[in-house]
């Protein structure tokens, strides 16, 4: 038993972790039913954890930082491996995405969870490709991606897009207005917000993007107003969005009725930041506050700075826990093989289980619709299954109608 | 207005040349992803199946004219080209047969972005071609107009105004004004040489 475990030891130290990610602590340890147990020695994993807590998506970074600290510390507890988590704060600057990332895999860290914008996310790519990474991405984005190095946790736009237009149809209303950040996440979820919106007969009034990380200009709002939109689909983040909301609520109490907002990605992590504001808004989810158990609330508690639970903190809480359970089924960090485990077993997170589709590389979610009150979501729609990610949205169909030739006619001298 | 390229695939039908079973299953699973049912043939594809498939997608390191149905550049859908070894050769034998994008093999991830790229510079491609054939047309055409001329001069007008008046009538219809002409002839000839 003793000769098979130090063969095991040796090749799993060869294969699979950097020299310093491994501390001998006994002499022995077992492996039984494919899976590979630390009992004998300590397995830590270097975890690189990349979320901008500074610059103007902090709160999104926050979030999301706390929830991967809080799995880690709650991992300790149980029969877990040792992780090491590796911060890195590019503080929302693309350039500092690159370096920072390119420092942590050269350093020998094989599995980051982090990136918050899709903008950052695509620094990272090339790194990840070149090293040999794996991105675990948990938040939600814009879809038509599907990289090899990346495992993408966050919601793909049927889960948010599609049931976010349906809801607005629901509701009748007829006058759209689309306002985002000015890069991809922008561009992309109101380039299919009105794809979706113009084949359910709505009218989509008009279309501003703001640059990332600016307030809002009131010239976006006038246009809004002289627009009669009845609601408006909001894809800003950070400033953006809480300059938007705070201005809009401002102008309902003195004028018209309020607009209805929707959102494809308001979580608790920025809500408190907006303030009543927020009431009413309309936002997509794969997670609210409403779903949390006891422990990640608790978590939340512990670690976020606004102690809140959001779908950003809980998707990096599930990221952490299945990258745990991956590498302990494959006993390696090797990012194939850990790929190749998380497919093999889900694990129940605190999500719930989320199978990862092994082309795509999407895990499926619970797509739910909740209004903000009073500082909170109240979920108002929830599907009763888990969905599969349509990162393409191939289940769209709806193409421009064929043109019809035009009938010949007779033909005359004008004079 | 810019056109927007096809960016929806869901439905459509694929043929994938591979000689390797296991990249050919890659590729149908990525199809089937994109929505798209994918066949994979090994060496060579039959011609009523690949007329009716929406996408062909080809290893151009082991294709050759013999295991396509159309004459060399004449296929008559998008075909997204899979490089695997960038030989020169392969690469020319590409070219010459008007593959429409290309992606590595290693990069199935961006097959979508491939389809797009290939399905796109084929609806141009086959909008130049159409353009080209008019314009060969057209040039047939001339005598025609010189005859449309003549024929509207008959009513004592002089060439200048007759050919005003064809330019019109070509306008009107929004046709060249060679199909003018030749539309202007026929109908005369069906009136029985009376002037309409």
């Amino acid at each position: 038993m003793l000769d098979r475990a130090a063969n095991l030891l040796q090749c799993d130290y060869q294969l699979a972790l950097t020299p310093t990610a491994i501390k001998p602590r006994f002499s022995f340890y077992l492996r039984g039913r494919g899976f590979f147990y630390g009992v004998g020695i300590l397995v830590e994993l270097r975890l690189g954890l990349i979320f901008s807590t500074t610059g103007s998506y902090a709160a999104l970074g926050q979030s999301a930082l706390a929830g991967a600290l809080g799995a880690i510390e709650s991992l300790q507890r149980n029969d877990a491996i040792s992780i090491r988590p590796m911060i890195a704060d590019p503080g929302g600057d693309m350039a500092e995405y690159e370096r920072l990332t390119r420092e942590m895999l050269e350093s020998g860290v094989r599995h980051i969870v982090g990136a918050i914008t899709s903008w950052s996310r695509k620094e990272m790519i090339p790194l990840l490709e070149l090293h040999g990474g794996l991105l675990w991405y948990p938040c939600p984005y814009e879809g038509f991606e599907c990289n090899d190095h990346v495992v993408y946790l966050g919601a793909s736009p049927n889960h948010h897009v599609v049931p976010v237009t349906d809801w607005i149809a629901a509701q009748g209303m007829r006058r759209v207005f689309l306002v985002g950040s000015n890069y991809v996440w922008g561009w992309e979820t109101l380039r299919l917000a009105r794809d979706c919106l113009m084949a359910q007969g709505i009218d989509v009034v008009g279309e501003r993007h703001v640059p990332l990380g600016a307030d809002t200009p009131d010239h976006v709002l006038d246009e809004i107003w002289d627009q009669n939109a009845d609601c408006v689909i909001d894809s800003l983040i950070g400033p953006s969005n809480t300059s938007f909301l705070q201005g809009l609520a401002a102008r309902s109490k003195t004028d018209r009725p309020a607009v209805q907002v929707a959102s494809f990605n308001q979580s608790e992590a920025d809500l408190a930041e907006i303030g009543s504001a927020a009431n009413g808004l309309l936002s997509a989810g794969s997670f609210f506050e409403e779903n949390a158990d006891d422990l990640l609330c608790e978590a939340a508690r512990r670690h976020a700075p606004n102690g809140r639970v959001s779908s950003f903190f809980a998707t990096s809480f599930a990221a952490v826990e299945m990258i745990n359970a991956a590498v302990q089924r494959a006993g390696t960090d090797a990012p194939a093989a850990v790929f190749q485990a998380a497919l093999e077993t889900p694990v129940t997170t605190v999500m719930g289980t989320m199978p990862i589709d092994p082309v795509m590389r999407h895990a499926m979610l619970t797509p739910r619709l909740a209004i903000a009150r009073n500082g909170s979501f109240e979920i108002v729609h929830c599907t009763e299954a888990p969905v599969a990610a349509d990162p393409y949205m191939t289940s769209q169909t709806a193409r421009l109608p064929r043109s019809t030739p035009v009938p010949q006619r007779k033909l005359r001298v004008v004079r | 207005m810019t056109r927007m390229p096809v960016h929806n695939f869901s439905g459509q039908t694929a043929l994938v040349l591979h000689r390797s079973p296991e990249i050919g299953q890659r590729i149908k699973d990525r199809c089937d992803r994109l929505g798209v049912k994918a066949k994979v043939c090994k060496d060579t594809i039959e011609e009523d199946t690949a007329r009716n498939a929406d996408t062909l997608i080809l290893d151009i390191d082991t294709a050759d004219d013999s295991m396509l149905p159309w004459p060399r550049a004449e296929a008559p859908m998008p075909l997204v080209g899979l490089i695997g070894s960038e030989s020169p050769g392969r690469l020319a034998w590409a070219l010459a047969q008007e593959v429409d994008a290309f992606i590595p093999v290693s990069g199935l991830g961006n097959l979508f972005s491939a389809m797009v790229i290939a399905h796109e510079v084929f609806a141009k491609k086959l909008e130049r071609r159409t353009r080209e054939i008019q314009l060969v047309r057209r040039s047939h055409g001339r005598l025609d107009v010189i005859r449309a001329v003549l024929a509207l001069m008959e009513g004592g007008r002089d060439e200048a105004l007759a050919l005003k008046q064809l330019r019109t009538m070509a306008m009107v219809e929004q046709i060249s004004l060679e199909d003018a002409a030749t539309r202007l002839l026929a109908e005369r000839r069906m009136a029985g040489g009376r002037a309409i």
